[in-house]
C-alpha cells in the first residue's frame, strides 16, 4: 500500500501541457508517472492526451514516448516491451494510456489479443465516457442517458439509449493476472493499484474514472467531487481482480436494507450532460445501477477466497 | 558453409529473416503468405531463431507491433498478402516518415472483390505513396537475397526507410526451386547488427517518436522522406554491387536490362513474368527480331533516369502490368510513361494475368510483337492492350 | 471586401461569433465566410476565428493575415498576444474591456472601440460569455453591418446550437452592448517580446523528427519535458490564493492539481529537514481550475478574480 505521501516531488509529466482546466486525465497521468518513475516507456493512441501532452516540438513526457495510431495501444505497447527485451532492457516498464473510445471501441481487438497473449504491459484506460478529443461523441463507455454530440437531447430521443460497456469484466474474462478499477477521487487506492501493477508481470489492466469537465458540462473545480459522487451512488465500482480473486475496495454507503443509499440523481444533477433526463430515464438508470451493484457483490462473493 | 536446398518462396522469405538475425517478428497468417508465419514459428520453437515472435490477432496488429518494435531499436520483420496488406494500410504510412527500417515481404495476391487467392498487384499498388521501398522479385533466390539486402539498404544511415520485397502468389510462394544460402558468417559480415541511433525508446537515452505535429513541421518530414528515397537509389546500387562481389549474384540494382543492346522494342516487366519474358526474348532474337527486356525491380524508388536512358536507344516501349488503376491504365505503365515525358516514343501498356490468370508464353510474345510493330510504325495502335480477356480484342 | 479576426479563448465561442457575423452580413445580401483557426487548442487556450465579407463570391481559402477589424473577446488577451498584428492601415480594434478607448493599451495606436461585454453578458445572460455582446459593439463601431442583422445572425447561429430562448438572450446582449460601445483611439504603448519558435530547416531537422530530452535551441527547449516552455498561467480567470496558516500538509491539492503547479513547502530544498506546513503555487502554469480550493479540507485556498 502506498499513499500520496510516498510520491516523489519530480514530475515526469510536466506542466505547460494544454489540457482543459480541471482535466481528470491530466491528474491521473501526472501522478501515475510519479509512481512509475524514469524506467518507463509510454505509448498513447490518438486521444486528448496525445495532443495536450505533446504538440511538436513540445512534449510533457520526460520518459521515452511513442505514438503510432488510434486502435493499437495494447499491441504497440507489447511491441515496445518485446523489443526492449531484445535490446537488453527487460526491466523497463511499458505503459499504454488510452481513453475509453480507444479501448472499449476501436482498440478492443488489439486489447483482447494482447490480453490473451498475456503481453507484459500495463494498460491504463482513462475513462471519461466519450470521445472528447473529437468534441464529445458517444463511446461504448458512455453511460445511459448522457448527452453527447452524437446522442443529443432531441425531441424524440434524449441522450444515449444503451448502457455503459463493462470493459473490466471483459478483461477478467481474458484470465489476465491483474484487472482493477480506480478513480482519481480516491488517490491512495489509485496509487496502490498503480504501484502493484507496476511490479507485476504479464498483462495488467486498470480502468480509471477520470472526469472531463468540458465534455460532462461540469465546472472544472468539481472534477474530483463528481468523481466521488460516482462511487457514492454506485455508478462506478472500485475493485480489483488478482490471481482469480475479486475484491471491492471501496464500498458505497448502503441503507438498512442493503441497497445503495445515495440515489443516482445526486450524481446526475451535478452534470449538464444529464440535465435533459426524464424521471422515467432516471428511474431506468437507477434500476440499472441497483442491478449492477448486486452483480458486483455477487461477483465478489463468487470470486473470493 | 554454403547450403543449396530446394525451397519455396515462402521458406526463402522466412529463412531470410532468420539469417538476417531479425530480433522481432509479429505476423498473422493469410493465404498465400501463411507458410512464412509457419516456418518462423518452427524456427522459433526449435530454438534456431532468436527472435521475439508475436503471434498477433490481425495484420493491423502485426504491422503496429512491428513499427513499435523497430522504433524501440530492434531489427523487426513481418509479412503479409492481399487483404492483410489492405488492412495494414493505415499503419503502412507510419514507418517511412519516422525513418524505421522494417523489412516486410508481401506475397502479391488479388484483393477482393471478387475474392480470390491468386497473384495480382492490386494489393501492393495502392500502397505506393507511403514511403516504402518497393521491389518485385523474379525467383526464390532473389526472395532470400532481397531480405538480406533489404535490411542492409533500409538500415543505411542515408536511407532509413522500410523495405517491401514483393513475390507473386503461388508462382513463387508455393513453388520449390533451388536456393543457395550463404554462410552465416559471411551474411553477418555483410549485414552487421542494427544500431538504432536516430530513433529508439530507451529510458537511458529517452526520445519522443510520433508526436502530434502541426503544419509548421510536417512538410519538412515529407521533404526529408523524399530525400531519403532519392538517396536510396545510390545505396541500392552500392549494396547490390557489394553483394554481387561477395556472393556472386548480381541483380544490377534498380532495373536489370536483358538483351537491350541494339533493341528496337523493349518490354518492361515486374515480377515472375520477367522469367517467361527472358525466354521469349531469347527465342525472338534467334528469329532476328530486335527485342529486349527491362526488369523493373524497384517501383520505389522509381528508376526514372535509368528508364529514360533505355528509351533513348529504342523505338518503342511496352509495359506489363498485373493490375489496373481504373481509367488510367496499369500503374507501372502510367509511371513509366510519366518518366518518359517529352520523349516522342510510343509507350504501350499491357494488362494480363489479373486475378491470377496465368500469363502464358504466347501472351508475353504478343506483347513483344505489338511493341515491335509500334517500333516499326513509330506509333502505338492502342495505348492500353488487354490480353486474354474474353470478348476483348488485344 | 473586409476581413475580421476574432481573438478568444477555447470555449468562449469566438467561432460562433465569426459565424453569426458572417450570417448577419449574408442576410444583408453579401457573400460571407466564417472559419476557425485550424488548430487543436483545448478549452482556455488562446484561439482565433475569422470572417470575410464581400459583395461577390470570395475565393480566398486562406487564413486572414491582414484584417480590417480585430475583435477581442477576452480583456486579458492583448497583454499576451499582439492583437493588432497585421491590422490594415485605418483598421479598427473592437475590445471587451471596462476601459475607455483612450485608456486601452495595444501594440499600435489604432482606432479602437470598447465595451464592457463581460458586464453586459453577466447582466443579460448571467454568465461571462461575451461572444454575442461583442458583436453589438462590432456593429456600432464599424457600421458595416446593422445591429438588426447581427440580432438575426445570432438567432440563426446561436439558435441552432443553443435553442431559441438562449439565442434571444444573446441577441439582447448584442443590443445592450451596441448601446454602450464607445469609439476612440487607443495607446500604442504595449511591447511584446519577440516571438521565438524553433523552425529548423530540412538540413537541421532531426532524422525522422525524433527528439530527445530537453533539447536546447535558440528558441528554448524542445523535445521531452519541453512543454514547460508553454506558460499556461495566462489561461487563468480565477486565481487560487493560499493561507498557509490553515494548511495541514494533507497534500490533496498537490495531488489533484492537473498542472503540477502546486509544490509543498516541505519539498523545497531550502526547507529540508524543517517541520513546515504550506504550499506554493506556480502561477506560470496554474490555469485556475479551482480543484485545489474545492478539495482543500481546511479551506486554506480560496479562488479570487
Amino acid at each position: 500500500m502506498i499513499t500520496i505521501h510516498d510520491l516523489p516531488k519530480e514530475n515526469l509529466f510536466t506542466g505547460g501541457h494544454t489540457a482543459c482546466p480541471g482535466c481528470g486525465a491530466a491528474i491521473l497521468v501526472r501522478n501515475a508517472m510519479k509512481v512509475f518513475g524514469k524506467n518507463t516507456v509510454v505509448y498513447t493512441p490518438a486521444n486528448c492526451l496525445l495532443v495536450f501532452g505533446g504538440t511538436y516540438p513540445y512534449v510533457s513526457w520526460k520518459v521515452p514516448y511513442h505514438h503510432v495510431a488510434f486502435e493499437n495501444t495494447a499491441v504497440c505497447s507489447a511491441g515496445i516491451k518485446r523489443a526492449l527485451k531484445k535490446t537488453g532492457r527487460e526491466d523497463t516498464l511499458v505503459v499504454g494510456f488510452a481513453g475509453d473510445g480507444g479501448t472499449a471501441d476501436i482498440g478492443m481487438q488489439a486489447l483482447s489479443g494482447a490480453a490473451e497473449r498475456n503481453e507484459d504491459i500495463l494498460y491504463i484506460m482513462y475513462d471519461n465516457e466519450a470521445y472528447m478529443n473529437t468534441g464529445i461523441q458517444r463511446s461504448g463507455s458512455t453511460p445511459y442517458g448522457a448527452w453527447t454530440t452524437t446522442t443529443p437531447a432531441g425531441k424524440v430521443i434524449k441522450g444515449k439509449e444503451r448502457f455503459k460497456k463493462d470493459v473490466p469484466q471483459i478483461m477478467i474474462a481474458h484470465n489476465v493476472p491483474y484487472v482493477a478499477t480506480a478513480s482519481i477521487a480516491y488517490p491512495n487506492d489509485l496509487l496502490t493499484k498503480l504501484e502493484k501493477a507496476k511490479n507485476m508481470k504479464g498483462f495488467r489492466y486498470i480502468q480509471v474514472y477520470a472526469t472531463c469537465p468540458t465534455g460532462w458540462r461540469v465546472p472544472p473545480e468539481k472534477t474530483v467531487e463528481v468523481a466521488k459522487k460516482a462511487v457514492e451512488t454506485g455508478m462506478w465500482t472500485i475493485y480489483e481482480y488478482e490471481n482469480g480473486k475479486m475484491k471491492i475496495n471501496i464500498k458505497p454507503k448502503l441503507d438498512e436494507n442493503g441497497n445503495l443509499a445515495v440515489p443516482v440523481r445526486e450524481y446526475l444533477k451535478m452534470q449538464g450532460r444529464f440535465r435533459h433526463m426524464t424521471e422515467e430515464q432516471i428511474e431506468t438508470l437507477q434500476n440499472w445501477v441497483n442491478e449492477k451493484w448486486k452483480r458486483d457483490l455477487a461477483l465478489e462473493r463468487a470470486l473470493s477466497e | 558453409m554454403v547450403e543449396r536446398r530446394l525451397v519455396s518462396g515462402n521458406y526463402a522469405a522466412a529463412y531470410g529473416a532468420l539469417r538476417a538475425r531479425v530480433q522481432f517478428v509479429a505476423a498473422y497468417p493469410i493465404t498465400p503468405q501463411t507458410f512464412i508465419v509457419e516456418h518462423i514459428s518452427e524456427f522459433v520453437n526449435d530454438g534456431i531463431m532468436d527472435a521475439e515472435f508475436m503471434r498477433v490477432e490481425s495484420e493491423h496488429s502485426a504491422i503496429s507491433a512491428t513499427v513499435s518494435a523497430e522504433a524501440t531499436g530492434a531489427r523487426s520483420f513481418t509479412a503479409t498478402a492481399s487483404q492483410g496488406l489492405a488492412l495494414m494500410h493505415e499503419i503502412l504510412a507510419i514507418p517511412a516518415p519516422l525513418r524505421l527500417p522494417i523489412v516486410m515481404p508481401v506475397v502479391n495476391r488479388t484483393v477482393a472483390a471478387p475474392i480470390g487467392i491468386w497473384a495480382e498487384y492490386n494489393d501492393v499498388m495502392p500502397q505506393r505513396d507511403l514511403g516504402w521501398m518497393m521491389m518485385f522479385v523474379e525467383d526464390n533466390q532473389e526472395v532470400f537475397d532481397m531480405i538480406i539486402q533489404g535490411y542492409r539498404i533500409a538500415e543505411d544511415k542515408r536511407v532509413l526507410l522500410p523495405f517491401m520485397p514483393n513475390l507473386d502468389a503461388f508462382i513463387l510462394s508455393h513453388t520449390y526451386e533451388p536456393v543457395e544460402f550463404p554462410d552465416q558468417e559471411d551474411i553477418d559480415d555483410f549485414l552487421p547488427p542494427y544500431k538504432a541511433e536516430h530513433a529508439h525508446l530507451w529510458p537511458d537515452d529517452p526520445m519522443a517518436i510520433g508526436v502530434f505535429t502541426p503544419p509548421e513541421y510536417i512538410q519538412e518530414f515529407r521533404y526529408q522522406t523524399e530525400q531519403a528515397m532519392q538517396a536510396a537509389k545510390k545505396v541500392i546500387k552500392e549494396v547490390n554491387d557489394e553483394f554481387a562481389k561477395k556472393f556472386g549474384r548480381d541483380y544490377h540494382g534498380l532495373i536489370e536490362e536483358f538483351m537491350t543492346d541494339d533493341a528496337e522494342a523493349v518490354l518492361i516487366t515486374l515480377g515472375t513474368v520477367t522469367s517467361t519474358a527472358r525466354k521469349v526474348v531469347m527465342d525472338m532474337r534467334k528469329e532476328g527480331k530486335k527485342v529486349g527486356l527491362v526488369k523493373l525491380r524497384f517501383l520505389r524508388p522509381f528508376p526514372k533516369d535509368e528508364l529514360r536512358k533505355i528509351a533513348e536507344k529504342v523505338d518503342a516501349i511496352g509495359v506489363y502490368d498485373k493490375s489496373i488503376s481504373y481509367s488510367a491504365g496499369g500503374p507501372a505503365f502510367v509511371e513509366v510513361r510519366n518518366a518518359l515525358y517529352g520523349m516522342e516514343k510510343p509507350v504501350i501498356g499491357y494488362l494480363a494475368g489479373l486475378g491470377g490468370r496465368d500469363v502464358r508464353y504466347s501472351d508475353v510474345r504478343l506483347m513483344f510483337e505489338k511493341t515491335l510493330e509500334a517500333a516499326k510504325s513509330g506509333k502505338a495502335e492502342k495505348e492500353l492492350v488487354w490480353i486474354g480477356t474474353r470478348g476483348v480484342q488485344p | 471586401m473586409y476581413e475580421v479576426r476574432f481573438h478568444g479563448r477555447g470555449g468562449q465561442g469566438a467561432v460562433m461569433a465569426a459565424q453569426a457575423l458572417a450570417d448577419a452580413a449574408f442576410i444583408e445580401g453579401n457573400y460571407a465566410v466564417a472559419f476557425p483557426f485550424f488548430g487543436a487548442e483545448r478549452r482556455g487556450a488562446p484561439v482565433l476565428a475569422f470572417a470575410r465579407v464581400d459583395k461577390g463570391k470570395i475565393y480566398e481559402k486562406t487564413q486572414v493575415y491582414e484584417p480590417d477589424y480585430v475583435v477581442v473577446l477576452d480583456d486579458k488577451l492583448p497583454q499576451l498576444v499582439d492583437v493588432t498584428k497585421g491590422l490594415k492601415e485605418g483598421g479598427m480594434a473592437i475590445i471587451n474591456t471596462p476601459l475607455k478607448p483612450e485608456e486601452v493599451e495595444l501594440g499600435k495606436e489604432v482606432k479602437t472601440a470598447t465595451v464592457d461585454a463581460t458586464s453586459v453578458a453577466l447582466e443579460v445572460l448571467g454568465t461571462p460569455i461575451t461572444n454575442s455582446a461583442i458583436l453589438g459593439a462590432f456593429a456600432k463601431a464599424t457600421g458595416v453591418v446593422s445591429i438588426e442583422s447581427i440580432e438575426k445572425g445570432i438567432m440563426d447561429i446561436f439558435g441552432a446550437r443553443l435553442g431559441e430562448k438562449l439565442a434571444e438572450k444573446n441577441a439582447r446582449a448584442a443590443r445592450v452592448a451596441y448601446e454602450r460601445t464607445q469609439v476612440g483611439t487607443c495607446k500604442g504603448t504595449l511591447k511584446y517580446p519577440e516571438e521565438k519558435k524553433w523552425l529548423p530547416t530540412v538540413q537541421e531537422f532531426p532524422t525522422g523528427g525524433a527528439l530527445g530530452l530537453e533539447v536546447k535551441t535558440d528558441a528554448g527547449l524542445v523535445g521531452l519535458g519541453s512543454f514547460v516552455e508553454n506558460k499556461t498561467g495566462s489561461w487563468r480567470t480565477f486565481m487560487p490564493v493560499v493561507d498557509n496558516s490553515k494548511c495541514a500538509n494533507c497534500k490533496l491539492c498537490w495531488f489533484y492539481c492537473p498542472e503540477g503547479a502546486i509544490e509543498m513547502l516541505m519539498n523545497m530544498p531550502e526547507n529540508e529537514g524543517k517541520n513546515i506546513k504550506g504550499i506554493v503555487i506556480d502561477y506560470d502554469y496554474c490555469k485556475g481550475c479551482g480543484i485545489c480550493a474545492n478539495e482543500c479540507p481546511t479551506k486554506a485556498i480560496t479562488m479570487e478574480r
